[in-house]
This record gives C-alpha cells, sequence and structure tokens, in this order.
C-alpha cells in the first residue's frame, strides 16, 4: 500500500507541475501584465502609474528568460515570471492579490469559513435527501411514483442552475417571504435564515443527478442474489433496504462522495455570488471579473491539489470499504 | 426515516419562525441607513482610492478642505475644513498662491495610532502640516497615487519625487527611517508652505484655477503621519489601505471589504462639537429649490440644521443587480438603481409605474457629468486631417447619419441626455438650446456632403468599391458588438463599409500607440465639474500621438489650442462663456467626434429617505440624508408578511400521492 501512495503521489506531483505550466502560459497568452496592471490602478492612470505598479508587483520582469542577466548568470533564468510563479506556489508562498493588495493566505483563510458553512450542510443534506429519496423510488420501482419522480428528476437536470437561483429568490425570497433573498451574517443566532434559501436552491439544483445514480445503483444492487437470500431468509423489506441494500451500495456511493469533500473549501460559485456569501466561490468569481491574476492562479493550483488528494482519498477509501480492493 | 420525519418537521417549525428580514431585530428603530455595493473597494489610502465605491467610504469618512454645495447646480465650491475658499494671489514669474487656512480644533477620529506621538492620546487637532504631509504622498512615487500629475503644478511637486525616489536609492538607512522624516530629510514639496499650526500656502509655478477642485476630494484630505507609520500591515495590525484615520462626519467601524461596512457617527465631529459655528459643510442649506421641494427630495423643515442626521449606515456586497434590487423592493435597501430587466415595469414614460408611485418611492434623475463619443482618429488619412475638406465633409456625414436618440432606446432604456457637444448639462458654458446641425439625423444632407466628399453613394472612386474604413475596439463582449453593429449599420445606410475589427484590449491599445486605427468609441467621467476638464480630451498637447494624453482621437487645432489657454485660467464668466462657444464652433465643424450621450443616473428611493438628492459628481452625501424608521418599520412590516399556506399544500400533496402506494404495496404484499 505504501508503494501504491508513494506513486500516486508521484504521479500527483507531475501533474501538479503540468497545472502550473499551464496556468502559466494560458494566463500570460490570454492577458498580460499591462491588462492587470490596467485593471488594477483604473483606466485615468497616466502610463508611468502602470509601469510602478508592475515594478511594485513584480510584473516588470520578462516571461521566460532575462537576457539582461550574463548567460552564467542562475538570474537569467530564476529573474523571471515563470520561475516566480513556480516559486510562489510550490512553496506556498502565494503573494499579494493584483486586485486589491491583499495578502491571498488571508483572503483565503477569511473566505474557507463562510464557503464551509454553506457547503458542508448542502453537501450533508443533498447525501441525505438523495439517498432517502432514491431508497424511497427503488422500493417503489415501476410505480407511479417511481415514474413521478424520474419525470421529476429529468425536470430538474434540464434547467439552468442559474434559473433555479433567480426562481428561487423570487419565489421563496420575493413572493412568499420566508428567507431573506441574500446576505450573510455568521452569527450563530442568525446564520440558518441566510443559508436556509441557498441550501434550498442547491438541493433542487443537485436534486435529479444524484436520486437518478443513487437510485440506478440500489436497483443494481436489489437485484443481486443476496438479497433474494435475504428475503428468502424472512427479512423485513426494511431491514433488506437498510441493512442489505444501502450498506453494499455505498461502495460505488462512496466513491462519488470522497472525491466531492474536498470541493467543499472551493466553495460554490454561483451560489455565493448571487447569495452574498463571502466565500471562496465568490472570491473566485471576483478574481474573474478583475483580472487578479495572482489571486486565480492560487485558487485553480489549490483546486488542482484538492483534486489529487480526493482522488488519492477515494481510491484508499474504496479499499477500506470493500475489502475485495487491493491497493498495490 | 424516523430520522428524515424529525428534520422535516425541525425544518417546518423553523419555517414557521421564518422572515426574509436580513437586519437583525434590534435595528429597526435606530436611525439607520441601509446601503450595497457591488465593486468591493481596493483599497482606503484616499492618496489612492479613485473608483466610486473607493470614494463612498473615503469620501465619508475623510473630510475634504472644501466641499460642493449640496442642493446648486451647476456645482459651486464651500468651505470644508478651510475656513473659506481661497483667492489666488499673483507673485513675480506668474506663480499664484492659494491661502488655507483650516478650522481650528478639528479633531481626528479617535484611533490607537496616536498614542505614536505622545503616550495615552487617541485623537489630535488637523494641523496645516497634515495636510502637507498628504500632498507628500500623492508626490511619493512609493504610493503609485494616480492623481500625482494632477499636481504638478504646483512648485517643486516633480522634483521633490525625484529627490525622495534617489534618497531611497542611496541605501538602507535611508528607506529604514519612519516615512514622515524621509519627506522631512527629502526637503519636502517647495510649493507647499505651512504657516503656522492652521496655515498653509500653495504655491504653483502658473495659473490653474481647477486645481481648487482637487481640494474638493479626498485625495487632499489632512493625514496624520501616526496612521500611515502604525497601519503597516504587522502584528495583527491592518494595512494602512484597509484602514481610515479621518476627521469625517461619520467614522468607519466595520470594514469587511469583500462583505459588508458600517459607518458610524462621529461624536468628535466638528460640525457636532461646534454647531454654534454654523459652518457651511456642517449645516443643512437654508436655500432650497423649490423644485427639490415639489419633487419631495429635499424637506425644508431641515434648513439650517447641524449634520448629520444619521447614526450608523450599513453597506452589504450584493454582486448581482437582481437580488439588490429585489431587496430594494422589499424595503430592505433604502435607495438603488434601476435594473435593466425590471426598467419598464418600474419606469412608464420617464416617470415611475402607478405601482410604485402607491408605495411611496421616488425616482430622482440627473445628468452625470460625462460623455460618451464616436471618434475619428484625426492623423488618419482618410477619415483624419491629412484629407483635409474631403474628410470634413465625410465626417460630417458619418456624423449625420447616427440616431442617437434609438441607440439610447435600445441599449440604455433610455437613460442618457443625446450630447450636442462635449459639454453636459450642469457644466458652465452647457447650452441647452443649442442643436449641433451635424448631430440631428440628416440621411439626404449626409449623402450629399459624402458626395461633395467625393464617395457619391458611399463608393471610393480609387476602388469603383463602398469606401473601407475600420471601426477598432478593444471590447470584444457581445453586448459591445451589438452596440458597434448600430453604427456600422446607420453608415452602410449611406453605402460606406465599416468593418468592426475588434481585439483584445492590449491589441487596441498598441494599435492606438502606433496611431493604426481609424474610429473608436470611448467615453468620458469628469474628476470635477469644470468646462476644462471636458475640453482638454481635445487640445493638442494631450494628443494620443504625442504625449500618450486623452485626446484619442489626435485633434490638433492651433485657434481650439488658443481658446482653450485662454479660457482655462479664467473664472466662470461671459467672457468665458464665449471663448466655449467659439470652442465647442470649432468641434461642430471639424468633427473628431460624433457626440453621442451624456449619461442619466436613474435613483429609486423610499417614501422613509429624507434629503436625498443625487450628485452627478462622485461625491457621497450621508450627512445630509436622514431616514424615518417608523414609516420603514411599518411597511416593511406591510410588505413582508410571509405566506405560509404553499407549505401546507405542498407537504399535503406529498402525503397525498405517497400513502396510495404504501397502502397499494402493502395490500399486495399481504
Amino acid at each position: 500500500m505504501a508503494a501504491y501512495l508513494i506513486r500516486r503521489l508521484a504521479y500527483g506531483a507531475v501533474t501538479v507541475l503540468g497545472v502550473l505550466f499551464l496556468l502559466f502560459i494560458l494566463f500570460f497568452t490570454v492577458t498580460d501584465p499591462d491588462d492587470i496592471a490596467r485593471k488594477a490602478v483604473g483606466e485615468k492612470a497616466r502610463p508611468d502609474v502602470y509601469v510602478q505598479w508592475k515594478k511594485n508587483h513584480g510584473y516588470d520582469r520578462p516571461l521566460m528568460l532575462n537576457r539582461t542577466h550574463a548567460a552564467t548568470d542562475s538570474r537569467r533564468y530564476t529573474d523571471t515570471l515563470l520561475f516566480e510563479h513556480f516559486r510562489r506556489m510550490l512553496t506556498f508562498d502565494f503573494g499579494r492579490s493584483d486586485a486589491d493588495d491583499t495578502p491571498i493566505a488571508k483572503r483565503l483563510m477569511a473566505g474557507a469559513g463562510p464557503s464551509l458553512s454553506l457547503t458542508v450542510p448542502l453537501f450533508l443534506l443533498g447525501l441525505l435527501v438523495g439517498i432517502a429519496v432514491a431508497l424511497f423510488v427503488a422500493f417503489f420501482r415501476e410505480t407511479y411514483i417511481d415514474r413521478a419522480v424520474l419525470v421529476v428528476c429529468m425536470l430538474t437536470m434540464s434547467v439552468a442552475s442559474l434559473l433555479y437561483i433567480i426562481g428561487g429568490q423570487y419565489l421563496v425570497g420575493m413572493l412568499l417571504r420566508w428567507f431573506p433573498i441574500s446576505g450573510f451574517d455568521p452569527d450563530a443566532a442568525v446564520i440558518g435564515r441566510f443559508l436556509a434559501l441557498p441550501v434550498l436552491v442547491g438541493l433542487v439544483t443537485g436534486f435529479g443527478a444524484d436520486v437518478r445514480l443513487y437510485r440506478t445503483i440500489f436497483i443494481e444492487e436489489m437485484n443481486r442474489d443476496y438479497v433474494r437470500t435475504a428475503r428468502a431468509k424472512g427479512c423485513g423489506d426494511a431491514r433488506v433496504m437498510v441493512r442489505h441494500v444501502l450498506r453494499n451500495a455505498l461502495i460505488p456511493i462512496l466513491t462519488n462522495i470522497v472525491i466531492a469533500i474536498p470541493f467543499l473549501f472551493t466553495g460554490a460559485l454561483l451560489l455565493e455570488s448571487f447569495f452574498g456569501i463571502p466565500g471562496l466561490g465568490s472570491l473566485t468569481v471576483e478574481a474573474i471579473q478583475g483580472n487578479d491574476f495572482s489571486t486565480l492562479r492560487t485558487i485553480v493550483y489549490l483546486g488542482a491539489l484538492l483534486f489529487i488528494v480526493g482522488q488519492i482519498l477515494t481510491d484508499f477509501s474504496y479499499a477500506l470499504a470493500d475489502p475485495r480492493v487491493r491497493l498495490s | 426515516m424516523r430520522l428524515s420525519i424529525i428534520a422535516g418537521l425541525a425544518g417546518l417549525l423553523a419555517l414557521l419562525g421564518c422572515t426574509n428580514n436580513p437586519y437583525p431585530e434590534v435595528d429597526r428603530d435606530q436611525k439607520v441607513l441601509y446601503s450595497s455595493f457591488g465593486e468591493a473597494p481596493k483599497t482606503l489610502d484616499p492618496a489612492v482610492a479613485y473608483t466610486t465605491a473607493e470614494h463612498v467610504v473615503t469620501g465619508t469618512v475623510y473630510d475634504s478642505l472644501l466641499e460642493y454645495h449640496y442642493l446648486r447646480r451647476p456645482y459651486e465650491l464651500i468651505p470644508g475644513l478651510a475656513e473659506a475658499v481661497p483667492e489666488p494671489e499673483t507673485q513675480a514669474g506668474e506663480r499664484q498662491t492659494y491661502r488655507f487656512k483650516l478650522r481650528r480644533g478639528v479633531l481626528f477620529h479617535a484611533d490607537p495610532c496616536f498614542a505614536l506621538s505622545q503616550q495615552g492620546r487617541n485623537t489630535r487637532e488637523v494641523l496645516a502640516a497634515d495636510v502637507a504631509f498628504q500632498l507628500a504622498r500623492l508626490a511619493d512615487p512609493a504610493v503609485n497615487s494616480p492623481v500625482a500629475s494632477t499636481f504638478a503644478d504646483i512648485l517643486g511637486f516633480t522634483d521633490f519625487a525625484k529627490r525622495l525616489s534617489d534618497l531611497r536609492k542611496s541605501g538602507p538607512d535611508f528607506t529604514a527611517l519612519p516615512i514622515q522624516e524621509q519627506y522631512k530629510r527629502a526637503g519636502g514639496i517647495e510649493g507647499v508652505v505651512v504657516r503656522g499650526d492652521v496655515e498653509l500656502d500653495i504655491v504653483l509655478a502658473g495659473p490653474n484655477p481647477q486645481i481648487l477642485y482637487w481640494f474638493a476630494m479626498p485625495f487632499t484630505t489632512p493625514m496624520p503621519w501616526e496612521a500611515v507609520a502604525y497601519y503597516d500591515g504587522k502584528d495583527g495590525r491592518p494595512n494602512f489601505s484597509d484602514h481610515a484615520v479621518g476627521t469625517g462626519a461619520f467614522r468607519l467601524t466595520v470594514y469587511e471589504r469583500q462583505h459588508r461596512f458600517v459607518l458610524e457617527r462621529n461624536l468628535n465631529w466638528y460640525g457636532t462639537r461646534h454647531p454654534e459655528a454654523k459652518a457651511p459643510g456642517a449645516t443643512f442649506p437654508t436655500q432650497i429649490d423649490q423644485a427639490d421641494i415639489d419633487a419631495g427630495r429635499i424637506d425644508p423643515a431641515y434648513a439650517g440644521r447641524a449634520l448629520p442626521f444619521l447614526d450608523r449606515i450599513n453597506f452589504s456586497r450584493e454582486r448581482e443587480g437582481i437580488p439588490r434590487f429585489n431587496k430594494f423592493l422589499q424595503g430592505y435597501y433604502d435607495d438603488g438603481g434601476i435594473i435593466k430587466e425590471s426598467f419598464d415595469a418600474i419606469v412608464k414614460d420617464d416617470r415611475l409605474s402607478p405601482e410604485m408611485v402607491a408605495r411611496g418611492m421616488r425616482l430622482d434623475t440627473e445628468v452625470e457629468p460625462t460623455v460618451f463619443y464616436v471618434g475619428f482618429n484625426m492623423e488618419d488619412g482618410v477619415i483624419g486631417a491629412p484629407a483635409g475638406d474631403r474628410s470634413r465633409n465625410l465626417r460630417q456625414a458619418m456624423s449625420l447619419a447616427i440616431n442617437v436618440e434609438d441607440y439610447l432606446r435600445l441599449f440604455l432604456n433610455g437613460r442618457g441626455v443625446p450630447a450636442q457637444s462635449p459639454l453636459p448639462p450642469g457644466i458652465f458654458g452647457y447650452n441647452k438650446d443649442y442643436r449641433n446641425p451635424f448631430r440631428q439625423p440628416d440621411l439626404p444632407r449626409a449623402r450629399a456632403l459624402l458626395a461633395e466628399a467625393g464617395y457619391k453613394n458611399g463608393i471610393d472612386p480609387a476602388t469603383g468599391q463602398p469606401l473601407k474604413l475600420t471601426f477598432d475596439t478593444g471590447n470584444t463582449s457581445a453586448q459591445a458588438l451589438l452596440q458597434y453593429e448600430f453604427f456600422v449599420s446607420a453608415w452602410r445606410e449611406l453605402g460606406l463599409d465599416v468593418q468592426i475589427k475588434a481585439t483584445t484590449y492590449n491589441q487596441f491599445q498598441d494599435r492606438v500607440r502606433r496611431g493604426a486605427y481609424q474610429i473608436f468609441q470611448w467615453g468620458w467621467v469628469a474628476d470635477f465639474p469644470d468646462p476644462e476638464n471636458f475640453l482638454f480630451l481635445l487640445e493638442c498637447s494631450n494628443a494620443q500621438s504625442k504625449s500618450r494624453g486623452p485626446n484619442t482621437a489626435n485633434f490638433c487645432n492651433g485657434e481650439y489650442d488658443r481658446l482653450y489657454r485662454e479660457m482655462k485660467n479664467l473664472p466662470n464668466d461671459d467672457r468665458r462663456a464665449g471663448l466655449i462657444k467659439q470652442m465647442v464652433q470649432i468641434v461642430e465643424t471639424d468633427r473628431p467626434w460624433i457626440e453621442l450621450y451624456h449619461n442619466e443616473d436613474y435613483n429609486l428611493s423610499h417614501a422613509w429617505l429624507v434629503n436625498s438628492k443625487p450628485m452627478g459628481i462622485s461625491n457621497p452625501a450621508f450627512k445630509y440624508k436622514d431616514v424615518k424608521p417608523a414609516m420603514r418599520r411599518r411597511l416593511r412590516a406591510e410588505w413582508n408578511t410571509p405566506v405560509r399556506w404553499p407549505l401546507y399544500l405542498m407537504l399535503l400533496l406529498i402525503v397525498v400521492a405517497t400513502v396510495p402506494a404504501v397502502k397499494t404495496y402493502y395490500r399486495e404484499r399481504l
């Protein structure tokens, strides 16, 4: 297992380096330091202000080769944007935001709490509702309930998530007036009021895909021999569904769950943006809109790291859940 | 299953006690103004902050030496922290001096930074040296103020920046010194002379009357050196760009840049401590325009009362327009703009819809000091000055083809005033009766002019094909391209073949630098309400090709420049008006621009918000505003009672749909 872990980590390291290089190419071909500087200091600023800003933020270096240094001088390669990009990311020295000069690590820390306060309940409730409904419809498969729920699933999957957000805000916040349309307050006494609507919208958005997936898994399990055996031995329906079907179906469900866990930290882009939740999803949207290259590359880099971690965790959780799986 | 039922019941109970009110109950009777912001401020350093989002905070927290009269239009300067608006005194060699005398006894906001200069104190009096310190910060290359070049007329301003820069390069000993010590050792700015505690001379190398407007902005606010030195981002202290120590009527008490900020009434404010002084910047104006009273914008009962009226201002971040607007409709924001999606439902024939009037809402519009235009590169061989009268006729014809009323209706919900000249309403020299003969759509005349230019029916005689021109832009968004297509279609009516060349902003800038462009669209938002701040956009020394200045049309007309230089330094009198008229006539004939429109701000406010008059100039005016909490509480409750029956109906439907299946299943099983 140790050898497997080392191999996976090595693959992961290569992937991370690839992601970093791609990020560099992508950002500096799509945009350039002048563009970043213009966004940061404003349209009206004189050219000397741009130049000074680029100097202050280290964007005055050449991309990959600094010809101002001699060929034998290592600074020819280290005094470049490419080297600085890799150095910062690999040492987790994310630097300061291009947009507002705030330390990026500080902004990430500040955004993680609000993001988790939205994504964790959404994730747990989504899981609970998805599994409960899927078990229910699997139990009543081929009945009008099964068909009705499948139609609802298809409908919810066919509608864009943005529409759920705007529609949810209008219906629940404006017409029914149950919860605030948007806003956030970390105070434990009132936070539920602000999270209720985004969680509800998030649940509806993910409902169709989750229920369909889990239902398929459950039905597949229900057709297996051990279920027939359990029934033949006189097990009740509830016991068969919960003790046998659910437990065995957990293995494929687990892969789905574990890979999603790291992404709880990166927040939900649209939900946070529309509901005014100051999390990492909002930070990402803002970095995209504001040409905040240094923040955006940090978020993409951390996203890649989390993805790799998620994959490794999935493999290990699979082995833990199913003794037949051996990692080698 | 049991768990789901319990969770469901808990959810139901929570819903029964639900509310859509995003604010704590304890605030409902407070004099709190609720507002929102879309774009987060990048910095609160008044030397750097330049955007409207930033000025909302810096303009409220930092007092300036001068201010704008809240109600008078055209805008008029009044004293702020200064006792009077200074008059220039001409010295030898064309030098001019403005002497500012600051009010005595003005205190900074209470802040721990003041312990740096004297142990145990948390505020101190504002001194003339604090203004000099801020001007030195504007010159400091490390501060990188976007408006530094504006102050270059102050004697020795640029030299000070250079000396400071050289000393910093001399070694780490100098850079290790506290910032105020660095400025002192660099010798200060020659033209900023501190004369005692509260007197300050600003000496200019030559006349520049517009400089006074910059003293009505937060850039030149008195700045305590202690704040800059103390807030260095170390040992848990925030950076200076995230902390404000000013003298304003409100102080910043909560600043979560991405999320919310709270401003609270400053009990140390000079207007609050000395209401008997009736300082112009601390007293509600006594002369109120009847139109403002009739429109319900201004309550005359406030005339002469001491400012401010609010206890607190709450700003919440709303990134998206739709939720912000819906919360305004619910009464959770006291004022706001109108989103495009709802414009037609809210405004009908330039008036509020009856539903909104019934809710007591008020619509205020104000033309902002802006101008948006299509420009021609006057150095281009076909469309510009080198082609002489031929190109002038061509530009005039193209100008006659654009119907800006259609443009405004299609793209801006009509929120704009068609521009006849570079000058918008509210700016001295604007003539409301003036009609530019080339800005009234007239296709037959345009065709005649085109024929006169030698392009009959738009055909270029050199090729026998429609004359090819390019519309250059650095904006590739679908919305922008649609707008450019509007112009291209209008010119196609004349037979011209104008191609849109949309590239990245940098490529466009590069083409502008190389002079490789023909037609472009641009806009200008004025920094201050003076005609100079618009007419300089066409002055030759500001040409993009000569100085990388804002004259992107590269318009150079000797007579225009002569008139500009004469007009620039004159007071707003008949002579100045005459010169402006001549300049406008030159622009009218030469057509370096096709003037499009001046932006119009539509602002909605609820009945409980009093004394809210839009200010086109980016100048927050919260100290003049007031709210009526009792009315707000009553109307909010009326508009936001939860509707619960759909919840019961939903639960009933689920039960009704599920029970038969369960019953059938068990019947079959048993």
